[in-house]
């Protein structure tokens, strides 16, 4: 910056972000602790200073937008905070200005169309939503003939990988005789996308819709198969019913194994490891159903990475990456399979739509790892007799 | 000079997939699709925001069809249009492209002092392409079709219209008044501007003329004014694809595949 340019404090910039974030940056002393932990700094010797933009926000300085859409909003800056400041709220905050001043990335208004015309983030017309299931004979929900919905999600409803990872939680449930149904066509998106690209505003209308599909059809229990759907649904979404129970199909399941109503029966010879996705370990505290999955299975074997739990990095594509390019050589999911590969597993595990597409193209381009990329409800489902 | 003034015609369409076909009478089944803006004037419309992002000047958007249109234009005020003049009458239905393009015409008259005439490139129901050179030879105005981009001289009233052709682009330049179908997917439509669209959702914005609110000769409009006959429907045989499925080792795959290829080389 030359001695001439002046940082001009703008109060109306302030005054909004104040609102839109809820005052999240204001407790910030500017330690730096955020930077430093940023997963960016493993993949790039430059890191985003992360406290200036947290800085940006607590004067009210005109937005500087060059690292705002790289954050993931993976919270692993916000475990380190000494301040407990929400930083993924001001970053999301930030977010929602660049869009009042449309300086987003391209492709992400067409993002926000996709959720308005059709129901779903992935431009997939909304008739196609339950298309995937067409052979499974599956039940409309019924809250009188059924215990739980099970929410399919726009990405495991459209995307051919993870329409796998709902096939084989719908095998899991059928052995274990779970009455369950579905809302085929009738699924609300979550709007989870829109929220992570900032879109606060839209999402609340997304939400509500959403909350009140849920409620309309008499939903009392519903498990969901994404943890951005999870957390969308658990934490985010304001208008949902409290009396509503979300769980995460992880937890589902490892009930089912701990009340002997789900056997997984048929060992499984080889080492696994588990990748935890930040919406599920970071933002929901949940690491140990996956694992008790797993160890449920006869002959498979776990072996932990060095960042696990609470600590556990990133995939890369929270935060509306997933729908954003990410060069080779600056992707999270190079290191994790790095890190799985050491531990010498041959099956790499992970419970997300989102983790599971990310990892298994680093895996691609890694043609020396020799790992498998599964969900856990896939290995399960391996292990599971009907 | 003063600022131009647009119109961005529109039309809401039927979702393509959930367009259904009776094949007992040959005809489409709308009854369960569920309506969208026609996807190539979301791409007319940003074209005219973004002229008026740099030029100033005001964007209204003209539509022919039912009420039921009005909520989903709209969208079109909350991503910044100022007006929506929509042509409402059961004696414009059953129109085909001349009755159409003549009504849309004489709406545009009405509005009077408009610069520029911007429409997506076709519609997707219809897709005939018809309507914006319709449109330019019922209002007597130069056209230039299917560009991806305008540049605007707002004091030498003029414009430059770009268009891909095989080969490289070509310029045309014309005075205005003007019409212009866009190439669709030629930009990206900005989403809904959050700040005003509670507003111009509720707001007054919307006016709806019908036959005797503008100057129409009645042959000219609705079933009656329109020419085209259809004499006749019949299916299309879809071609069968060949499908064979290739079992085995990946190295017996690999094997099968080429030898396939082969055969057709």
């Amino acid at each position: 910056m030359s001695e001439t340019d002046h940082l001009i404090i703008d109060d109306a910039i302030w005054e909004e972000l104040i609102e839109l974030t809820g005052g999240a940056a204001t407790i910030c002393y500017q330690c730096g602790s955020c930077t430093a932990n940023c997963p960016w700094g493993l993949v790039s010797e430059e890191t985003i200073s992360v406290r200036s933009m947290i800085r940006e926000a607590q004067l009210g300085l005109p937005l500087n937008t060059a690292n705002l859409w790289l954050c993931t909003t993976c919270a692993y800056c916000e475990a380190y905070c000494p301040r407990g400041v929400t930083i993924s709220d001001v970053i999301l905050g930030l977010r929602q200005l660049a869009w009042h001043d449309r300086e987003t990335p391209p492709g992400s208004p067409s993002l926000l169309w996709s959720v308005y015309w059709n129901n779903n983030p992935w431009s997939q017309p909304p008739s196609h939503r339950s298309i995937w299931a067409k052979d499974l004979e599956l039940h409309y929900y019924d809250p009188a003939k059924h215990d739980v919905l099970l929410y399919i999600g726009c990405t495991s409803a459209y995307d051919r990988r993870a329409q796998m990872i709902a096939k084989a939680i719908v095998h899991l449930l059928r052995a274990a005789k779970v009455p369950f149904g579905v809302l085929k066509d009738d699924e609300p998106c979550c709007g989870e996308a829109v929220l992570s690209l900032g879109h606060r505003q839209y999402f609340q209308e997304v939400a509500e819709h959403a909350a009140h599909t849920l409620d309309e059809k008499g939903v009392h229990r519903m498990m969901v198969i994404s943890p951005h759907c999870y957390d969308a649904f658990k934490n985010q979404n304001h208008f949902l019913d409290k009396r509503i129970e979300v769980t995460h199909y992880t937890t589902f399941i490892a009930d089912l194994i701990d009340t002997e109503k789900l056997d997984l029966a048929k060992p499984i010879d080889g080492t696994v490891t588990y990748h935890d996705p930040c919406y599920l370990a970071r933002r929901n505290q949940e690491t140990q159903a996956a694992r008790k999955i797993l160890d449920a299975i006869p002959g498979l074997k776990l072996e932990e990475m060095e960042r696990i739990g609470e600590d556990t990095l990133c995939c890369g594509a929270g935060g509306g990456r997933m729908w954003m390019e990410t060069d080779p050589g600056m992707r999270f999911s190079d290191l994790r399979v790095h890190e799985a590969k050491a531990t010498g597993a041959n099956l790499l595990a992970t419970a997300c739509p989102f983790c599971l597409t990310c990892l298994e193209d680093s895996v691609k381009g890694d043609r020396t790892s020799g790992l498998i990329v599964k969900d856990v409800a896939e290995i399960a489902a391996l292990s599971c007799v009907e | 000079m003063p600022d131009i003034r647009i119109v961005v015609c529109m039309k809401v369409t039927p979702k393509p997939e959930e367009v259904g076909v009776d094949y007992s009478t040959n005809l489409l089944d709308r009854a369960n699709a569920r309506s969208e803006i026609n996807p190539p004037d979301m791409n007319a419309l940003e074209l005219a925001l973004s002229l008026k992002d740099i030029h100033g000047g005001r964007v209204d958007i003209l539509s022919m069809g039912p009420p039921f249109f009005e909520p989903f234009l709209r969208v079109g005020l909350a991503m910044g249009a100022e007006r929506i003049f929509l042509l409402s009458d059961p004696a414009f239905g059953g129109a085909d492209t001349l009755a159409t393009t003549y009504t849309l015409a004489r709406g545009i008259d009405h509005i009077g002092g408009v610069d520029l005439v911007l429409c997506g490139e076709e519609s997707s129901d219809g897709a005939t392409g018809q309507v914006p050179p319709g449109l330019a030879e019922w209002l007597s105005w130069n056209q230039i079709t299917l560009v991806d981009r305008i540049v605007l001289d707002k004091d030498k009233h003029l414009i430059n219209g770009r268009r891909e052709v095989p080969g490289g682009v070509e310029v045309l330049q014309t005075s205005l008044p003007a019409v212009v179908s866009v190439k669709t997917a030629s930009n990206e439509p900005r989403f809904m501007n959050y700040r005003i669209k509670e507003r111009v959702f509720s707001e007054d914005l919307v006016t709806i003329w019908g036959e005797s609110d503008i100057e129409v000769e009645k042959t000219m409009i609705g079933l009656t004014g329109s020419p085209t006959m259809v004499s006749g429907l019949a299916q299309a045989p879809s071609r069968e694809r060949r499908q064979e499925y290739l079992t085995g080792t990946v190295e017996q795959i690999t094997q099968g595949l080429v030898a396939l290829l082969n055969e057709l080389v």
